[in-house]
């Protein structure tokens, strides 16, 4: 299993008449309350936090892209990508840059390039839709955010892969020269991943493309169907969807006791699914961000993320997060990666309201006594 | 004057019709005889048909169909923007054989029949504009995409009597498997219209100077969707009520303020963002008697 670590450079110093209020944290929860010294502390730190994983031995770090929010910290994950690069030798793995957000793909076409030729070819290109409260922060039409995705990711290969000049009109995007100085390194491109919670249609997407499709914020139950229509889907489209291929990232802390774990990271998945994932529905799932079949049943269910009133306990245990002492850390991981198959793992060390030493302790212990014992699991075997 | 027939003599109710729109099809509902009306919904209105529009079925034939990609009728691929739906709406007046109906639009309907009044003027008689979008103003006004059913419902209607109900429909609207799937897909229609910019065409208003068929706005002095304030953006909009603008009469008509075939307001009290589900037959007496003008007051 390659090894990855995630951070979402949470803001969690919000007032308690905010945490304690059912209202949103996304979209319209004031900006005033977002100190700029502070932030430059946090930033300081976090960026330390992601170097760290490098330190510990992980193949690769994970950044992503949200807007308009102290869920984090990282409205351009190409930024904090570029201050990564020269601190680090793992792979970096931007997760994603939100397609459909941007005015025009060929930006992310140049940005990613610029950072894989600069890093040597380090560079994982995630790409995602964004989640629906983007499309109230930016006023694009939630209806049109599956075609802006395709028709942008068709784009941005095209650029990367096919000698310019060459015309490109599409729907939504009308280029007469495509071009893009500098190409990237990775030939023919960077590997693309397609983070997603399960979609139909992304994961039917994602195996169709051969791209690593990576689960997030699911119980096991959801994980293993996911995984199970992903392979699924890959042989429908003539293969056999190898390990390395499915990925699954997972809130993970590590202490040395089962009940100092939970005693820590409790109250920081509470955080971050109560107070920093919490919005009402309408901004989660804007009308036409999912299909009519997807948001029949979304918008009917009045628990899940995004409502405040998760039990975090519960979620534990039903996968939701990976909690424990490193020996009950390591049982889980094997069991859950026989069962599940994935090749990839994206463990979000830093969450809520965790302190730095809180982190920094948990990424040492399951550096040290997690990390060696899973490394060789899901190993590609040799072909007889 | 209009006098309110007794509501004893039984109404004109509508025949459900699927009409074939060059390949697609439309579902529309169709009551009375007489010159042609076309009611054009709201993009929260499910489908019904209502006592109004039976009560001005008694001297016209009234059209109600669903927009293409609302309720039961097809999505037409075609259309990502008000005038793209003006245009598939002339195509639907060719399949109906419709001479030059008038139209009634509410709400998004409303910024609907003006886009089509502007876009085709010799082909509409006469254009009613009821709690109508499709301007701005600088008059703040909820997000409808960030409400709940229940919200929404809310905030729609200004009486209990028919408030309540409708609020207790939309905390259930999940269950209802028919109605839950035209709520969303309406939603979805809506978004693809109105999401940005709000609700509003920002050309419009340099291209009402077009429309120049008689205009009557009929506003809820209750609404809370879009506050009366908004009438009178219409009334501006549409040119003075009551003689020439001031400045020279050749001067640019950016503004789009008209000279002749002035607009007229009329406000319903005790009524919301829907005066004709609040007061269908002060609603429909108006309509009527505006319709039946020979010549614009």
């Amino acid at each position: 299993v390659k090894i990855f670590g995630f951070h979402l450079m949470p803001y969690p110093d919000l007032p308690r008449e905010h945490l304690d209020s059912t209202d949103s944290s996304w979209v319209t929860l004031t900006n005033a309350l977002f100190d700029p010294r502070q932030g430059h502390a946090l930033y300081q730190r976090y960026l330390a936090e992601l170097v760290s994983y490098d330190r510990a031995g992980f193949d690769g770090l994970c950044v992503n892209e949200h807007h308009q929010t102290p869920y984090g910290l990282m409205p351009s994950p190409n930024v904090v990508a570029a201050l990564l690069v020269p601190q680090t030798s793992c792979q970096i793995a931007i997760l994603g840059n939100a397609l459909p957000l941007r005015d025009h793909p060929l930006r992310v076409a140049e940005e990613v390039a610029m950072l894989d030729v600069i890093s040597g070819g380090r560079i994982i290109s995630g790409f995602v839709r964004g989640i629906g409260a983007e499309y109230h922060t930016f006023g694009i039409d939630p209806a049109a955010s599956r075609e802006r995705f395709y028709e942008a990711h068709d784009l941005i290969v095209k650029a990367w892969t096919q000698p310019g000049p060459f015309e490109w009109y599409g729907k939504h995007y009308k280029v007469r020269y495509v071009n893009p100085w500098p190409r990237p390194l990775q030939q023919p491109h960077p590997p693309i991943w397609s983070p997603s919670q399960g979609s139909g249609e992304t994961v039917d997407w994602a195996a169709q493309h051969r791209y690593t499709y990576l689960q997030t914020y699911s119980d096991i139950a959801t994980v293993r169907r996911v995984f199970d229509d992903f392979r699924a889907a890959a042989q429908g489209y003539g293969y056999t969807a190898p390990p390395e291929q499915i990925g699954w990232a997972v809130p993970t802390f590590v202490a040395d006791t089962d009940e100092r774990a939970e005693a820590i990271a409790l109250p920081a998945l509470d955080m971050l699914f109560n107070r920093l994932i919490r919005m009402p529905k309408d901004f989660f799932f804007p009308a036409g961000y999912l299909t009519l079949t997807s948001s029949t049943r979304v918008m009917g269910s009045k628990t899940g993320l995004g409502s405040g009133n998760v039990d975090v306990r519960q979620f534990v245990e039903r996968g939701y997060a990976l909690i424990g002492s490193p020996e009950t850390v390591r049982q889980k991981f094997e069991a859950y990666q026989k069962e599940l198959g994935f090749g990839c793992f994206s463990g979000i060390f830093q969450f809520g309201s965790l302190g730095h030493e809180q982190f920094l302790d948990s990424l040492n212990l399951f550096a040290a006594k997690v990390m060696p014992a899973i490394r060789d699991l899901g190993a590609p075997t040799p072909s007889p | 004057m209009t006098t309110i027939r007794s509501a004893q003599v039984s109404l004109p109710t509508p025949t459900e019709h699927s009409i074939d729109v060059r390949g697609r099809r439309v579902r529309l509902a169709k009551a009375g005889a007489g010159a042609p009306v076309v009611y054009l919904h709201g993009s929260g209105d499910l489908g019904g048909w209502g006592r109004a529009l039976s009560l001005l079925a008694r001297d016209f034939t009234v059209y109600r169909p669903d927009h293409p990609g609302f309720n039961l009728s097809d999505e037409d691929p075609s259309v990502d923007s008000v005038l793209d739906m003006a245009f598939s709406y002339l195509d639907l007046f060719d399949s109906l054989g419709l001479d030059r109906p008038s139209l009634i639009g509410v709400s998004f309907g409303g910024w609907l029949a003006a886009q089509i009044a502007v876009l085709a003027p010799a082909r509409i008689a006469k254009v009613v504009l009821v709690d109508a979008a499709g301007l701005r103003a600088d008059i703040p006004t909820p997000d409808i995409f960030t409400l709940s059913p229940v919200q929404h419902a809310e905030l729609l209607y200004h009486r209990p009597v028919l408030r309540n109900p409708a609020i207790a429909v939309a905390e259930k609207i999940q269950d209802d498997a028919g109605l839950f799937q035209r709520y969303l897909r309406n939603r979805m229609a809506t978004a693809h219209l109105a999401w940005n910019p709000y609700f509003h065409d920002p050309k419009l208003p340099g291209r009402l100077h077009r429309l120049t068929a008689p205009v009557l706005v009929v506003w809820g002095a209750q609404d809370r969707l879009l506050p009366v304030g908004y009438a009178h953006r219409w009334m501006e909009a549409l040119g003075p009520a009551d003689g020439p603008v001031d400045g020279p009469a050749d001067g640019p008509v950016g503004s789009g303020a008209r000279l002749d075939s002035p607009a007229r307001l009329e406000i319903i009290d005790n009524a919301g963002h829907l005066p004709a589900a609040e007061q269908p037959d002060t609603f429909a007496a108006l309509v009527r008697e505006f319709l039946s003008e020979e010549k614009p007051a």
